[in-house]
């Protein structure tokens, strides 16, 4: 080796060394006194752009300042909105998606203590529970959203089909009849991993011993190889026919196509998604339909739901009182509607009057039972992409043990 | 009158200190570390990162292999399709500079088009790749593609071909356009066909253009993150993970003393790699 290639190694040291090493340790926080302009409140929906805009323009008559949004693409939000809220100048307020990314920013101390607050009594007590840790309100969940799939009601009345199964037999009855039908039973994002791992919430919520169980994988407490969990592998090997061919494929924009256009009667996505699929033309009626897993007398839940899109007040700004009149404003029932029907999503404030006709006709799943979804008990993306991963190769072919103690070897290396 | 000169340096100086080497050493101490990314403190753990990255960890192993696969497949099949591209467009003849502008076009697109374009391809659904197997009556050879855990990679790297090739065409054409025409003359006179004229006068006198090519196309390999990323999605799945996505996520999952130990292996294989580049490229060329 010459004196050039050990230029050269130094300078890919430096390279490669300097992503990690450009965020330093500590910094100290910002003054929390006010100053001016606009307030930033930083989140990944794009999509809520508009309805946002018309929230902000009513809230900036009430006050003498207006509220910029500062948005970024999800992926990207998940990875580096804990380093730009640490800075201060980003995010006042801002949004947290529920499991890891809310507890790393609880943990970095960047979320204000709203223990206590009048704003809080806005909300339903049981739905803003993952905005809580260490004994402290630290972000309030704003969107209710379910992670159950969308079925079709015309083509499962087509098919003769009146009312959800009650069971796991039942429901792949559903599917076999859904196929001689001609129809494509399950639309399912195999080739997208966010979006792909919605179905394992409804997979797991009846077959885990506890509900906490899928976290319990990360700590060591339970197994991939386990016999529930086994029972979920082997469920989606029997699910297999009912995907469409290579399914492992299919992104999540193919997935919700392949549903908007009649061609599938489930989306097994989650209600997050009816807003695309009405954008894409459909006109069908959508209702949510959860397989359940076991014999009808052990199934616990109907299905999943999620409280995320989590609210919070940036320590590190210099502008907490507003950020925090920004998140009451929000909570008003009458702007929660105006975003929640504007969206075409839920949301956790109390006394909201559904006008869209996809909210108002899942309105009766709001009182169902329905559990936390499992999935975002994960904290580690490699354990929660090791169990995913496990779940798209069973689909694709592999056999549920073989998956298992791959994933198994991966979750042992990874684990806390 | 040394000293003096010495001060105009001084600005370049800094800079490369302040804002690389300075963050080099801090990254190398930071691979030493427990640190997650935010918390004001961190304790010393010693080089027990660097021994799990490289000994222990299935993941990290599994992004290797499929760099050095996905490395493989590019730098033989993109230097391959340019030099094959450049020696058939390299003569200005009719229609020529409309093909090349043709195969020169992808480069000018972001990875992200780049990686959009390629999803809808690859959709087993309504992707064009299975279309057209469908069309000519090959169905029996569709495929999920980005999602077959065994070719995965294979199919990004073709993807990458695609993006890049047209670039390496330009630096190939630049190389046989400065052979002289007295060598193709002489070998044509000694009786040398096409073929005979590629491999005895073309190959040798593009061989500088060759180690530039294999060069700058193992960097863009390895640099092949955004595009993973647009057609894989974040996190993307084991089949697809490649060394820099991998540091990625153990960024995102908070353990940035890791990120950094990872970062450290993998330049230690960018620099392995273009070591072995090389010392073949002078073994091969002299």
């Amino acid at each position: 080796m010459n004196r050039r290639d050990l230029f050269r190694i130094a300078a890919g040291a430096g390279a490669a060394s300097l992503l990690a090493a450009c965020a330093g340790p500590g910094g100290d926080p910002a003054p929390t006194t006010g100053s001016g302009g606009d307030l930033s409140f930083a989140h990944w929906r794009a999509e809520d752009k508009e309805v946002f805009e018309q929230i902000i323009a009513e809230f900036k008559k009430s006050k003498n300042f207006g509220v910029r949004q500062d948005i970024s693409p999800s992926n990207d939000y998940q990875s580096t909105a804990l380093q730009k809220l640490r800075g201060g100048s980003i995010g006042d307020a801002f949004t947290a998606f529920r499991g890891a990314q809310f507890l790393d920013i609880a943990k970095a101390g960047v979320s204000a203590d709203l223990t206590g607050k009048a704003v809080l009594a806005g909300y339903e007590p049981s739905l803003i529970t993952a905005g809580a840790t260490g004994g402290k309100q630290l972000g309030i969940p704003y969107q209710l959203v379910f992670n159950t799939p969308l079925a079709n009601t015309d083509l499962l009345s087509k098919a003769g089909i009146g009312e959800a199964p009650k069971d796991w037999q039942g429901f792949l009855a559903l599917a076999d009849r859904l196929k001689s039908q001609g129809v494509t039973p399950i639309a399912w994002p195999g080739g997208d991993a966010a979006n792909a791992g919605q179905l394992l919430n409804v997979l797991v919520v009846n077959n885990a011993p506890t509900d906490d169980a899928l976290g319990k994988i990360e700590t060591g407490e339970h197994k991939v190889t386990d016999d529930w969990f086994l029972t979920v592998l082997k469920q989606y090997a029997e699910l297999r026919p009912y995907f469409p061919d290579n399914a492992t494929g299919t992104s999540s924009d193919a997935a919700l196509a392949l549903f908007a256009q009649g061609k599938a009667a489930l989306l097994a996505t989650g209600s997050f998604q009816i807003a695309g699929v009405r954008k894409l033309g459909a006109t069908f009626p959508i209702d949510l339909l959860a397989p359940i897993t076991t014999t009808a007398d052990k199934a616990k839940y109907e299905g999943v739901f999620n409280a995320t899109f989590i609210l919070g007040v940036n320590t590190r700004s210099a502008r907490q009182d507003d950020a925090l009149a920004w998140i009451e404003h929000l909570s008003d029932p009458a702007v929660a509607g105006v975003y929640a029907n504007g969206t075409a999503q839920h949301v956790t404030v109390k006394g909201v009057e559904y006008t869209n006709a996809d909210l108002k006709a899942l309105a009766p799943w709001l009182t169902r039972k329905t559990a936390l979804a499992p999935r975002f008990q994960f904290t580690n993306l490699d354990i929660r992409g090791a169990v995913e991963n496990a779940t798209v190769q069973v689909a694709g072919g592999k056999s549920p043990e073989e998956a298992a103690e791959a994933a198994q070897k991966v979750i042992d290396q990874k684990k806390k | 009158m040394k000293f003096r000169l010495l001060l105009f340096a001084v600005p370049a100086l800094a800079l490369y200190g302040g804002f690389f080497l300075l963050p080099a050493v801090q990254g190398l101490r930071y691979a030493t570390t427990d640190w997650d990314g935010y918390s004001p403190t961190f304790a010393d753990v010693g080089l027990s990162n660097l021994t799990e990255v490289v000994s222990n960890d299935d993941l990290f192993r599994n992004a290797l292999t499929n760099n050095l696969k996905f490395l493989l497949v590019v730098v033989l099949g993109q230097t391959a399709l340019a030099l094959l591209l450049a020696v058939l467009l390299a003569a200005r003849t009719r229609g020529s500079t409309v093909l090349r502008a043709l195969f020169f076009l992808p480069t000018v697109l972001s990875s992200v088009s780049v990686a959009f374009i390629w999803k809808f391809v690859y959709d087993p659904n309504f992707g064009l790749a299975n279309a057209v197997l469908d069309t000519v009556g090959l169905d029996a050879l569709q495929s999920a593609y980005l999602g077959d855990e065994e070719t995965a990679i294979l199919w990004v790297a073709v993807a990458q071909i695609w993006f890049h090739a047209g670039q390496m065409m330009i630096v190939y054409i630049a190389g046989i356009n400065q052979i002289p025409a007295e060598l193709y003359d002489a070998a044509k006179t000694d009786g040398a066909g096409r073929w005979q004229q590629f491999r005895h006068v073309t190959w040798p006198m593009v061989a500088p253009a060759t180690t530039l090519v294999i060069a700058y196309t193992t960097v863009q390999s390895f640099k092949a993150f955004d595009l993973i990323l647009g057609l894989a999605g974040n996190p993307p799945r084991s089949a697809l993970d490649i060394l820099s996505t991998r540091i990625y996520t153990t960024f995102a999952n908070s353990q940035l003393g890791y990120a950094a130990a990872e970062s450290i292996v993998f330049m230690v294989a960018i620099a392995l790699v273009t070591w072995l580049q090389n010392r073949a490229g002078r073994m091969v060329h002299g």
